[in-house]
């Protein structure tokens, strides 16, 4: 059976120490059996841009911090430990580890910050839904003895909503993830296939739907897509009509049935009403038409279109 | 007809590419940029490309170039294009530091040609109304005046994600950070309105870590007319177009006036409205009234056409060197005074 833990931090002034017992409790009441011999752990946020916590765009580097601390707790100080994530079509990493104070936490907590576009990648085979998708994937994750995911909960302009499944979406080591937009569902699938998260760790503390808010909330599970079922819910989506959680179930990578929802100190039904909610589908067809009436303005009267305007 | 030449073409090369087209009295006959995706971009405009800008200009007779490009290529260009007698448009900043502007400005005085910095900002209509009602003694003696830029810079993204240009965010490339972006239009149009501004006080903050500062307070008072100014510019906010967080504020001794006032509520709605009224003026073959539906951007255009209308007429440019001298000698002051090397 898969858990899944809901927690609340209970005050809008996240302190550091408010958010190091959230994660603790999270991860305590999920029970996970950290194995003693563990070497290499990767944890994995989401800096998909150089948007701060703030935001609620990016994981809050509180939230890894508290994750080192309990990892530390339970294995040992000797456990490597990296915190990990590969460029993306706009974002380098060189630039967000600082612009989004990786680089000071990770040097306070003694862990390495490694690029996902760098180093020993690999490209793996995969097969989702028949179609065969070759994937570069760096050595790291694969070698790694434990990966611990710290997606954030939030609304995405192209795929609805965002956390677990998708997070690892951005550990392809390919800059250029644009390309894959195309087939995003089958591809998100298939880099789950590949890699899978040992531990989820959600970052609701700011979340972002249609504004960004201080809902205050931290998840823990041992079933990325089971979290994301849950995640999704939160944000007012039913996680069935959302394409790659439906492809993700079909391809059995994790369960959606057999799931204990443990609700720590706050109900599910509190912070689903307390979700910003966001209309992906209005917002999404109000973008294109706007872009699309742009451009027939463009030609038709001959007006400039500014460049960064152009798809 | 004048012949122009197009230097750099970034998304603010190919836009000014895009407005040259369109005006009248000239005739864009060749483009310059080292990317040939970003050449291969402005195929379908049937024009010559060249990989190297002096290639352009030394294959093509011209009257004058545009000049897009990065920060640490402004100097070099501007040079090499006052030696070939060709008058320039410049894109703001005039140089990543004082002494290198006085160096341009010296090679185009000694080369005796018109060089003009597109500070788009002035003429933005929101700016322009202000100007006039301060102009006019509608705001009485500005005691104090406020300004406000805070974008999200170099950090932003278009439609099609592409990654930050590395310049913007080094130090020795680009001379600066957010107070040579964003800061430059405020201190030059505060600087148009009130003029001989000194240094008061100045703060940097550096909250994104990075090696130039990405927030900026700096106090400034008006030798000439007494007014206090203070200047407010940020790299660190997650604002996407349309969103355009931009004011000027001025308190006189008769009242209290801003751009607020004069910019669209909504942008969307602007653009609608105005995207109507160039389809009509097309129709019945009435000036374009281009890049007004996005209200801000249209300076772009103004400005451009300005400079080719002094040139056409033998004026001299109505942004003149010394002021924009000035706007930059400040920055340098502010830099130095927070102990930026």
């Amino acid at each position: 059976m898969a858990k899944v833990v809901l927690t609340s931090l209970k005050t809008k002034n996240f302190s550091d120490d408010d958010i190091d017992k959230a994660v603790e409790r999270a991860i305590d009441r999920l029970d996970f059996n950290f194995r003693d011999d563990l070497q290499n752990v990767v944890i994995k946020p989401n800096l998909c841009y150089y948007w701060d916590y703030s935001t609620g765009e990016t994981t809050d580097p509180r939230v890894v911090s508290a994750v080192i601390d309990y990892v530390r707790d339970k294995v040992g100080n000797d456990v490597n430990i990296a915190v990990a994530e590969a460029d993306a079509s706009a974002m380098k990493t060189k630039y967000s580890f600082r612009v989004l104070g990786y680089d000071k936490l990770c040097q306070a907590k003694n862990v390495k910050l490694e690029n996902l576009s760098e180093g020993n990648i690999v490209d793996v085979k995969v097969n989702v839904s028949g179609k065969e998708i070759v994937l570069p994937i760096n050595e790291i994750l694969l070698n790694a003895d434990l990966i611990i995911n710290v997606p954030k909960l939030k609304t995405h302009n192209f795929i609805g909503a965002t956390c677990a499944l998708k997070n690892m979406f951005g550990a392809i080591s390919k800059p250029r993830k644009y390309s894959y937009h195309e087939m995003i569902s089958h591809v998100i699938v298939g880099v789950n296939k590949i890699v899978r998260s040992h531990i989820t760790i959600v970052d609701g503390l700011i979340v972002r739907g249609s504004y960004p808010k201080k809902l205050g909330v931290v998840m823990a599970g041992d079933d990325p897509l089971a979290t994301d079922f849950i995640a999704v819910e939160i944000m007012g989506f039913n996680p069935k009509g959302v394409p790659y959680l439906n492809l993700a179930a079909r391809e059995q990578i994790g369960q959606t049935r057999n799931v204990e929802l443990i609700e720590d100190n706050v109900k599910l039904s509190e912070v689903k009403k307390d979700f910003p909610k966001y209309n992906y589908f209005m917002h999404k067809i109000s973008l294109d038409l706007q872009l699309k009436m742009l451009r027939l303005y463009g030609a038709v009267v001959g007006d400039v279109i500014p460049p960064f305007l152009e798809k | 007809m004048l012949k122009v030449g197009v230097i750099g073409l970034g998304n603010m090369g190919k836009l000014h590419l895009l407005n040259a087209l369109r005006i009248k009295e000239i005739n864009v006959v060749a483009v310059a940029d080292k990317s040939e995706k970003n050449r291969k971009s402005v195929e379908k405009y049937h024009i010559k490309t060249y990989d190297d800008y002096s290639k352009l200009i030394d294959a093509e007779k011209l009257d004058a170039v545009i000049i897009s490009l990065p920060n640490f290529l402004k100097k070099e260009s501007v040079v090499y294009a006052a030696e070939n007698k060709l008058d320039i448009f410049l894109d703001k900043p005039l140089a990543r530091n004082f002494p290198e502007a006085q160096e341009i400005v010296q090679e185009v005085e000694k080369e005796n040609v018109r060089l003009m910095v597109g500070v788009n900002y002035r003429y933005f209509p929101s700016v322009q109304k202000l100007k006039n009602n301060l102009d006019d003694g509608r705001i009485g003696d500005a005691v104090i005046a406020t300004s406000e830029l805070i974008l999200n810079g170099p950090l932003s993204h278009s439609v099609v994600p592409t990654p930050v240009p590395e310049w913007w965010l080094n130090k020795e490339m680009a001379g600066g950070g957010v107070l040579l972006d964003l800061g430059y239009h405020l201190i030059d149009i505060l600087s148009w309105m009130f003029g001989d501004l000194e240094v008061a006080y100045s703060n940097l903050g550096y909250r994104l870590n990075l090696s130039v500062e990405d927030a900026g307070t700096v106090m400034l008072e008006s030798k000439n007319h007494g007014t206090r100014c203070i200047v407010n510019v940020g790299w660190f906010s997650k604002s996407i177009f349309p969103d355009f967080n931009f004011r000027i504020n001025i308190h006189g001794t008769v009242g209290y006036d801003s751009t607020d006032r004069y910019a669209p509520r909504d942008l969307r709605v602007h653009a609608v409205k105005e995207g109507t009224l160039n389809f009509f003026r097309r129709i019945l073959k009435r000036k374009m009234h281009y890049l007004s539906y996005t209200y801000y951007y249209s300076s772009f255009y103004q400005v451009l056409e300005l400079f080719f209308d002094t040139l056409n007429k033998g004026a001299e440019p109505p942004i003149s060197l010394e002021e924009q001298l000035d706007v930059i000698r400040i920055i340098d002051f502010v830099y130095r005074q927070n102990g930026v090397k």
